[in-house]
Parts: structure tokens; C-alpha cells; sequence
């Protein structure tokens, strides 16, 4: 019986072997929520939590490309619900530089909503400013994620280490593979630490190193 | 809180169906206590796997509930069927794969969720394969 998150099906075993097997680095179990943040040791999401409520539901999270920031967020939003919060996510693309595709959902905030941007730093900061504004005004809370430092209380700073991607690569790979841990390091190394890249590499690898069918 | 435990089959237990033809299977939760489950979906749908963005459509979707139907026993079998559409087919490509499956997502009282799945195959497209550049 499985979890309600997609997870990998193992490598080997019946009666699902005679179908093809998933590819252990697909968004679909890489993505935000499909794989949880590991904290390192004497850290954890309650703490977060705590932080976030002592510094007025504001906080900043942050960290280079692919070093878990949105995954972190996926890991606060079932606890923040726990604690009356509505978290209202806006993950932000390509440069975009203000929220106005998104005033409807807006328009119903209030003291219980928690604004979350992705991407933060993509808005103009006279639309931060505005952001900032709307969300005194509201009584609501803000949580942004962003590469630098934004002004805002910090809540947690990302960084991939050895240790949190091995623990990454042992949860999408519970039995032996043949993709290994040695591929991840160089994977990490040529893209800079960045985890969510490195993996888009094993899928690639995977891919490459699977059977021929029949043989 | 034990864990219910979750019987989802394929009634000809084949792994490759061709389109059009009927797909059945049947399901059942057994549970300690028997209200503990409130609604139970069953559906057969596809999606994509892969680097990118993933789709998923429902082909078949059958849920039921204590709020509508009080007094439901899950762990009595619910027979489902339907017939299979002409695409699209199960793909085992490089950068994308479509996938076919039923899945069952069993709705557990405090809002917990437990998924269960069967893949098969639609049709019979060969698979494609990386080659070193």
C-alpha cells in the first residue's frame, strides 16, 4: 500500500516488474511535495513554524537554484494549516514582475491568509513595496522565498550539502539502482550544487543506463 | 490507528489491453473499524511522466461516500468497468512516458488519504531508447 505522494516503485519485485518501470528522477517524484525537505540535524518544520509566528507570520527563505526552497514551503504549508493559516501560493515565472494576474485571489485575503511568493525577487520592488503594504493592511502573513536577502525576517537559509542530497537520492532509490551516489556528486558538481538539476541529469542517466527490452 | 488494508484487482489480471476492449477489476478496504472509511474514488486515468510539466486526464471516475450513502460497507467488493478509448496509448518514450493506471484513493477519517494503483497498457507502441550521442 502506498502514501497519498507518488513515490518510485522499487526496482524489482511482482507482479509490477512486467510493466515498465517508472524513472526514479520524473518531476512527478521530484517535485515540490512529492519528496520531503530534509532538515539537518537539530532542525525541523515545527521549529520553523514557531520562528515564522515570533517574527508576525513574515519570513524570508532563502537560497540558490534548485536548493529546496519550494520544496521547504511544501513542507510548512500542511503545518501552517494546522495553526489556522491559509497559505495562498504565487509561484512566480520568467520575470514576472507583479502579482496582477493574480488580484482575484488576492481580493479575499485577510488576518488567517498567509501570502506565499516564490520568487520574490522577480517583482519590481516598487511591487514588493506594494506587496508589503497590502499585507499590513490585510493583518495577513508573508512568506517569500528569493536567491538574496529581501528585507524580511529570515526564516531559513537553503543550502544542499553531501549529506541532504545522498538523502535525497536514497529516498527516490530504496534498493540498489544503477544509479549511485558517486553519479549524484558529479551530477552536483557540474551544475553548481544544484539538486533540482542534478537530478534532471540522473533522469537523463537512467534513461541511458536501462536494458534494451528484452535483453 | 491500524493501517486499513487496501484490495484493488484487475479482473483478468492481464497487463497489455487493446483499445476498446473492457477493462474490470474490483476493490474492497478492510478496516478495524469499518466507519473509519469515508469515501473511496476509483479511477482510470493516464498521465505523463517525465522532466518536464506532466499531464493527466480521467478516463473512468467512481466515487462513493458515507455522506451519500450511509451505511456503505467498504469491505464489501465494489465491481467498476469501463471501456477502453482508442488513445492514447501507453508510451515508453525517453523524455516523456504515458502511463495508464487505476487508481484507488481511499479517504480516512482527520483528513488522510491512502492511494493504491494497478498500471497496465494501452496498446502496444514499442518503446524508444536513449542512444549515446
Amino acid at each position: 500500500m502506498s502514501g497519498a505522494e507518488p513515490r518510485p516503485a522499487p526496482e524489482s519485485g511482482e507482479p509490477r516488474a512486467a510493466l515498465p518501470r517508472s524513472n526514479p528522477f520524473s518531476t512527478r517524484f521530484i517535485q515540490p511535495g512529492a519528496i520531503p525537505y530534509f532538515f539537518p540535524p537539530g532542525v525541523d518544520a515545527a521549529q520553523l513554524v514557531l520562528r515564522l509566528e515570533q517574527g508576525g507570520g513574515w519570513g524570508e527563505i532563502i537560497g540558490p537554484h534548485g536548493s529546496g526552497k519550494s520544496t521547504l514551503l511544501a513542507e510548512l504549508f500542511p503545518r501552517l494549516s494546522e495553526r489556522g493559516k491559509r497559505p495562498l501560493l504565487f509561484t512566480l515565472h520568467n520575470g514576472e514582475r507583479s502579482l496582477a494576474r493574480h488580484r482575484a485571489e488576492l481580493a479575499y485575503a485577510d488576518a488567517k491568509s498567509l501570502i506565499v511568493v516564490d520568487g520574490y525577487e522577480q517583482l519590481w520592488p516598487w511591487n514588493r513595496a506594494l506587496l508589503r503594504r497590502f499585507c499590513r493592511r490585510r493583518g495577513a502573513g508573508l512568506i517569500v522565498t528569493a536567491h538574496a536577502p529581501m528585507g524580511l525576517p529570515r526564516l531559513y537559509s537553503c543550502a544542499v550539502d553531501r549529506q541532504t542530497a545522498a538523502a535525497v537520492l536514497e529516498r527516490l532509490l530504496p534498493i540498489r539502482s544503477s544509479i549511485g551516489q558517486a553519479d549524484l556528486e558529479r551530477a552536483l558538481a557540474t551544475h553548481g550544487q544544484n539538486l533540482r538539476e542534478a537530478l534532471f541529469e540522473l533522469y537523463d542517466l537512467y534513461e541511458l543506463r536501462q536494458p534494451s527490452q528484452g535483453a | 490507528m491500524n493501517a486499513p488494508a487496501i484490495t484493488l484487482t484487475l479482473h483478468d489480471s492481464r497487463r497489455v489491453y487493446r483499445p476498446g476492449e473492457k477493462l474490470s477489476g474490483q476493490y474492497f478496504i478492510e478496516t478495524v473499524d469499518g466507519a473509519e472509511t469515508q469515501a473511496a474514488e476509483v479511477s482510470v486515468l493516464w498521465h505523463t511522466e517525465g522532466k518536464g510539466d506532466e499531464d493527466i486526464a480521467v478516463h473512468f471516475f467512481d466515487r462513493v461516500s458515507h455522506d451519500e450513502r450511509p451505511g456503505l460497507d467498504f469491505r464489501q467488493p465494489r465491481v467498476f468497468s469501463t471501456v477502453l478509448p482508442n488513445s492514447p496509448l501507453s508510451y515508453e518514450g525517453v523524455l516523456v512516458k504515458i502511463r495508464w493506471c487505476v487508481r484507488l484513493r481511499v479517504f480516512l477519517s482527520r483528513g488522510k488519504q491512502l492511494v493504491e494503483e494497478r498500471a497496465f497498457q494501452l496498446g502496444e507502441v514499442p518503446p524508444a531508447r536513449a542512444v549515446l550521442p
